[in-house]
């Protein structure tokens, strides 16, 4: 295996942002995961699951537990056999390889630091096990704390760490072969809620800054919005959407992944008109119809869904110009955050629509109350049509 | 730290008080009694033994404390002999014990919880039966025209009946057999909370199963590795039933000496100065493994 660092393709470590970062990345497909199914005892656990990463990607598995995204990862890893399908690194066949013989490493959920090993042991294990020599090993050893910055901790043991120390311990340790691709597995599981937000970008811009490939699993949506170039929504065991988080999040090809990301007001509706520039949905919770400012084409009289994020809406006393697009309505319950307030609208139907309103100005929450009568309007190109 | 005051509510003396009165009463006062024994003269009377206090007709007491016994145990070769041929036995029996039991603990560690209990009921299981009469069974297995010897026979592999019986492989073989027990649960309570991702790691970093055992499974069960092993080697070192039985003339062991100068001899003192002399010789193990013990504790609250 290489003892050098993965030439890192075209990496630099600026910011966050899906779009921008997925902009230089090789286009071609680096990771395959052709047609994976595996079972256990008769229960499937991931079913026709097929994945192309490229290289230099972070790319997520999102899912809630039991979805199979785990036993997507260690399948990856090499610690389940699939029972159908093949895992292809770099043009290389994985599937028959066992763990340790793999061009994979993975950072373990709670790190699985090795207790009786210093911290620069833990680095160095992965090295010794491939013919280096000590020289070797003991400059990569000190090149991978200094990434991390963890240097000073050298001699330590693991159980004199803090969380977000051992985190930075465990990230070396899995890099330090150089591997073609990483794994994370719930990386942020094992910390507090304040420590997360930091180690996210800081990973993010580490692993980014090697150009490493890497695939990770969380449950936490943040977490893989933060950190991933793409995520795949995963539930029942099938891969439900794969996109970049601003594309998940904003074009849901699914009422699944709808629902699942963020939150959401849906409508259920069929289509009355579809025409070439717009269509218009009629929904029994609405009293004015949906005024979609783009077509279809082939979908006239069918059973739809209409998602419409919270934050999408506006909330007004007085009644909108417009005949569509609008929905009158009590305020039934106030969710206030600060930076934004959630209102629960009843609507005349008896559905509750959720409003966000950002708080621009101090005091802005006070204008709506409880038991207001409000109208809720939206833009025409606001919300996502959903077929299935 | 704060220090504070060192003083307990009535209630935490109780539960401290048990396990102190016990060790007095079945650890102090009997050490106490033989150390006084090792230090009087060998009479001909009831007890066989002096007054280490004598009174004489003025009213005062004299102590005379005899070192003999000590020096005696110096001048006769067969004692550092038995105490050696003791360690050297009890020794190489911990370590076969170890290397059977290693493998037993860890199988049982790794089976599924439901026949877990059950393959740990039947590595304790024998020990139901009296001891004495195990040691005997083996007799009538390694014996000359025992079920081994014919065994061994009937399958061809040997033609003359195996020596064993009498020897010191007949009390290796004791020894390993009815200590197992002992090595194999503090063993198999380490590694069954062994957790499973450490091994997962070193696979992924790309050590071979054997490396993974070395470097990782064998390192992460010391603890385990040192508790039986001194569960073993301590009451090993003074065994005295199993070279009796088994061994032959030439078994050196201290049990067996002990028991000729008690009761061959009737030499109560120097009996009690050889085991006086046989518990230092164990506390030294003891206390080395305390001291790992707390360095281990130590370690894990910091």
């Amino acid at each position: 295996m290489a003892s050098e660092p993965t030439a890192a393709t075209s990496a630099s470590a600026n910011g966050a942002g899906g779009a921008v970062k997925a902009g230089r990345l090789g286009a071609e497909s680096y990771v395959r995961m052709e047609n994976i199914r595996k079972e256990f005892d008769g229960f499937v656990a991931v079913d026709h699951v097929t994945l192309d990463i490229r290289q230099g990607e972070i790319f997520a598995l999102l899912g809630a537990s039991g979805c199979g995204k785990s036993t997507l990862l260690r399948v990856l890893a090499g610690f389940e056999r699939p029972t159908l399908g093949k895992v292809l690194v770099d043009g290389q066949d994985l599937t028959p390889l066992p763990p340790y013989d793999r061009p994979v490493n993975m950072m373990f959920q709670s790190y699985a630091l090795f207790p009786h090993m210093t911290v620069e042991q833990n680095i160095a294990f992965g090295l010794k096990q491939d013919k280096h020599s000590k020289d070797e090993i003991s400059k990569r050893v000190a090149e991978m704390l200094g990434i991390v910055q963890m240097t000073k901790f050298a001699k330590r043991k693991p159980h004199q760490l803090s969380g977000g120390q051992q985190q930075r311990v465990a990230l070396a340790r899995s890099l330090a072969k150089s591997p073609k691709l990483l794994l994370l597995d719930e990386p942020m599981g094992a910390l507090d809620k304040k420590l997360r937000s930091q180690m996210q970008l800081e990973l993010a811009n580490i692993i980014e800054r090697l150009g490493v490939t890497c695939v990770m699993v969380t449950h936490d949506q943040e977490e893989a919005m933060t950190m991933a170039h793409r995520i795949a929504i995963m539930e029942a065991g099938r891969i439900q959407q794969i996109g970049t988080p601003d594309e998940i999040y904003e074009q849901p090809s699914n009422r699944f992944t709808a629902e699942f990301i963020g939150s959401v007001n849906l409508f259920e509706g069929s289509i009355d008109e579809d025409e070439k520039d717009f269509v218009t949905i009629r929904s029994p919770a609405l009293e004015f119809p949906i005024h979609v400012g783009h077509g279809l084409t082939g979908f006239e009289g069918q059973e739809v869904a209409f998602s419409l994020r919270p934050e999408k809406v506006a909330v007004s006393k007085e009644e909108p110009g417009d005949p569509h697009n609008k929905a009158r309505g009590i305020i039934e319950d106030v969710a206030y955050f600060g930076s934004h307030s959630v209102y629960h609208v009843r609507l005349p139907s008896g559905i509750k629509v959720m409003a966000n309103f950002v708080n621009t100005q101090r005091w802005a929450s006070e204008r709506f109350t409880w038991n207001d009568e409000v109208w809720l309007s939206w833009g025409e190109n606001a919300g996502v049509v959903l077929t299935s | 730290m704060k220090k504070t005051r060192r003083w307990l509510p009535g209630a935490r003396w109780l539960v401290i008080l048990p396990p102190y009165a016990w060790m007095l009463l079945f650890f102090a006062i009997p050490f106490a009694i033989a150390l006084k024994i090792s230090f009087a003269h060998s009479l001909i009377a009831m007890p066989p033994y002096s007054d280490l206090i004598t009174w004489n007709g003025t009213g005062s007491p004299t102590i005379s404390l005899n070192t003999a016994n000590y020096l005696f145990l110096l001048t006769d070769n067969l004692y550092y002999k038995s105490y050696l041929s003791s360690l050297e036995i009890a020794s190489i029996s911990t370590l076969l014990c170890l290397l059977v039991g290693y493998p037993i603990a860890y199988a049982i560690a790794r089976l599924p919880t439901s026949t877990r209990n059950i393959a740990l009921m039947l590595v304790i299981l024998p020990s139901w039966t009296s001891f004495l009469i195990r040691i005997y069974a083996w007799m009538g297995i390694l014996k000359n025209n025992g079920l081994l010897n014919n065994f061994l026979i009937w399958l061809g592999v040997i033609h003359e009946p195996l020596h064993i019986l009498h020897t010191n492989v007949a009390v290796y073989i004791g020894i390993v057999y009815a200590y197992l027990p002992f090595m194999v649960l503090p063993l198999y309570t380490n590694l069954v909370k062994l957790d499973l991702r450490y091994l997962e790691a070193a696979y992924d970093l790309g050590a071979r199963p054997w490396k993974v055992f070395l470097k990782i499974t064998l390192p992460l069960s010391r603890s385990g590795i040192i508790a039986g092993s001194m569960l073993v080697l301590i009451p090993a070192v003074g065994e005295f039933v199993i070279p009796e039985l088994l061994g032959g003339p030439d078994t050196l062991m201290i049990g067996k000496v002990l028991w000729t100068e008690f009761f061959d001899n009737r030499d109560w003192p120097v009996a009690s100065a050889v085991s006086t002399i046989m518990l230092i010789l164990l506390l030294v193990p003891i206390v080395i493994f305390h001291h790992y013990e707390s360095k281990e504790l130590e370690s894990k609250l910091t």
